[in-house]
């Protein structure tokens, strides 16, 4: 029989692979990244303090908060749910999902993102209602007849 | 030559879990996208104390969250070792954290509550500016407190007495600010401003940076003297400062319940519990699953599914790694 004929065979192989690897090590590896998740949630924390956000631009304590959070996450995937040590088939299931997952984001920044350097007259009914400062008529006016004649043909 | 493969070479419990978690990667990311384009699309967001909002709290409940994270991946390890009792052991840990977390969760909630902060009527008290509709409803809940107090006989007791004193205060300020509005339709911005003025003595903002931003936002009128106003009501609110929280009417008296005015409010109160909520069920379907694996005994034969539902529990501590910067820090 050929070697291509068992795939069972190499399923199991790899099976046992992935459960050596994970016992080789024993419960050190999961206190360390526990240690490391601490560590960084501290970091986060850290820009809740005042002395922090007085002398850190929050555009950069965002910036820190998310790298943080980033690295949280991965440490994660990959020490508590194993995927470090997974076979090749971690790929197909996670990387169409963290696709789908940036264009849902990356979709709804036009729609709501947007809405606030679009000027007032593009904002929906209900944001116009509940809009601490509401758009003057006039001004929704202009920019329509603006958005009307950027779009004619004929000029 | 490519070989036939009938299946990933994983169990196929494991598998459908990670297909699930796939899915549910994308739903959480679809919530939280939208939270953060409505967060930054938002011309007004309220800061986390003016919502009663703890950053200590939520810190905690992470610490909490990766406490359990590494308490069920003891398990497994414990389980494959055919270790019954330390497996349990840790189960029930993970159980216990897990309700800790909700425990801390529901607390969060009910202090939001207590204040009117709900993400819907008929219980939610929170307008996003003091218009006219906001006056409108403060003064249908004043009459409704009113006929409340009188309907109870024509002899007042002397706390009621109080009550209707404070009442009368409150009714005079609205028909001040509504007198105002009416006798000037050009110029309403005499009226704006006393508006302004009985939304913070109601529910003051907790910090300089709220008024600045509801200035910007032009929840406050435009003009050096609202600005003033507000600073002033900020400074008297300050005064009266107890426990981190400026003491507005609703808080001297509890039982007013008066509508509150917090710019950004409203939206923050929806993403915020839609969020927190769809997490929190999470976290309760974890626990719900913990419950019943304590029924029985985690050997090796077991360890499967031990794997499967603490792939499910590191997910629910991954989607809270990001909501806890993003509602709590940002």
């Amino acid at each position: 029989m050929s070697e291509f004929s068992h795939p069972h065979d190499h399923a199991q192989q790899d099976r046992h692979d992935s459960q050596d690897e994970i016992n080789h090590g024993g419960i050190g590896k999961y206190l360390v990244v526990f240690v490391a998740l601490c560590l960084l949630t501290m970091c986060s924390f850290v820009t809740y303090f005042d002395f922090w956000r007085h002398h850190v631009p929050y555009e950069v304590s965002r910036a820190l908060m998310m790298a943080v959070s980033c690295t949280k996450a991965m440490l994660v995937i990959m020490f508590f749910m194993h995927l470090l040590w997974e076979a090749n088939w971690k790929w197909v299931l996670t990387i169409p999902a963290t696709f789908m997952s940036i264009f849902l984001m990356l979709m709804l920044v036009p729609d709501i993102g947007w809405r606030k350097d679009n000027g007032y007259a593009r904002y929906s009914d209900d944001r116009l209602r509940y809009a601490a400062d509401p758009p003057s008529v006039e001004a929704a006016e202009v920019e329509a007849a603006e958005h009307e004649l950027s779009h004619d043909p004929t000029h | 030559m490519f070989a036939y493969q009938p299946a990933l070479p994983i169990p196929n419990g494991k598998t459908c879990m990670w297909l699930f978690l796939s899915t549910e990667i994308m739903f959480f990311a679809g919530l939280i996208g939208t939270y953060i384009v409505l967060r930054f699309g938002s011309i007004a967001w309220p800061a986390p104390h003016d919502v009663h909002l703890s950053e200590p709290i939520g810190a905690f409940n992470t610490f909490v969250l990766i406490c359990s994270s590494v308490t069920v991946v003891l398990a497994l390890e414990a389980a494959k070792f055919n270790h019954t009792a330390k497996a349990k052991g840790y189960i029930l840990l993970t159980f216990l954290l897990g309700s800790v977390f909700l425990g801390v969760k529901a607390y969060e909630y009910q202090q939001k509550f207590a204040h009117g902060i709900y993400p819907m009527k008929p219980h939610g008290l929170v307008y996003d500016k003091a218009d006219v509709h906001y006056a409108a409803a403060v003064r249908k809940r004043l009459g409704e407190l009113s006929t409340r107090i009188t309907a109870a006989g024509a002899e007042l007791t002397p706390d009621d007495q109080a009550r209707m004193k404070v009442l009368d205060v409150l009714s005079k300020l609205v028909d001040d600010a509504e007198f105002a509005i009416r006798n000037n339709p050009d110029a309403p911005e005499e009226g704006r401003i006393k508006l302004m003025e009985l939304a913070y003595l109601i529910y003051p903002p907790h910090d300089h940076n709220t008024v600045a931003h509801a200035a910007e936002a032009g929840a406050v009128p435009e003009g050096p003297a609202m600005q003033l106003v507000a600073f002033q009501q900020q400074k008297d609110a300050e005064e009266s400062h107890d426990g981190g929280h400026a003491q507005g009417y609703n808080d001297k008296y509890p039982w007013l319940r008066l509508p509150i005015m917090i710019p950004g409010g409203p939206l923050w109160a929806s993403t915020y519990f839609l969020l927190t909520g769809f997490h929190a069920l999470h976290v309760l379907i974890g626990i719900i699953v913990f419950g019943l694996l304590l029924c029985v005994t985690i050997d090796r034969t077991r360890a499967n599914f031990v794997e499967n539902i603490g792939l499910y529990w590191h997910f629910v501590d991954l989607v809270w790694i990001f909501l806890f910067p993003l509602l709590y820090l940002f």
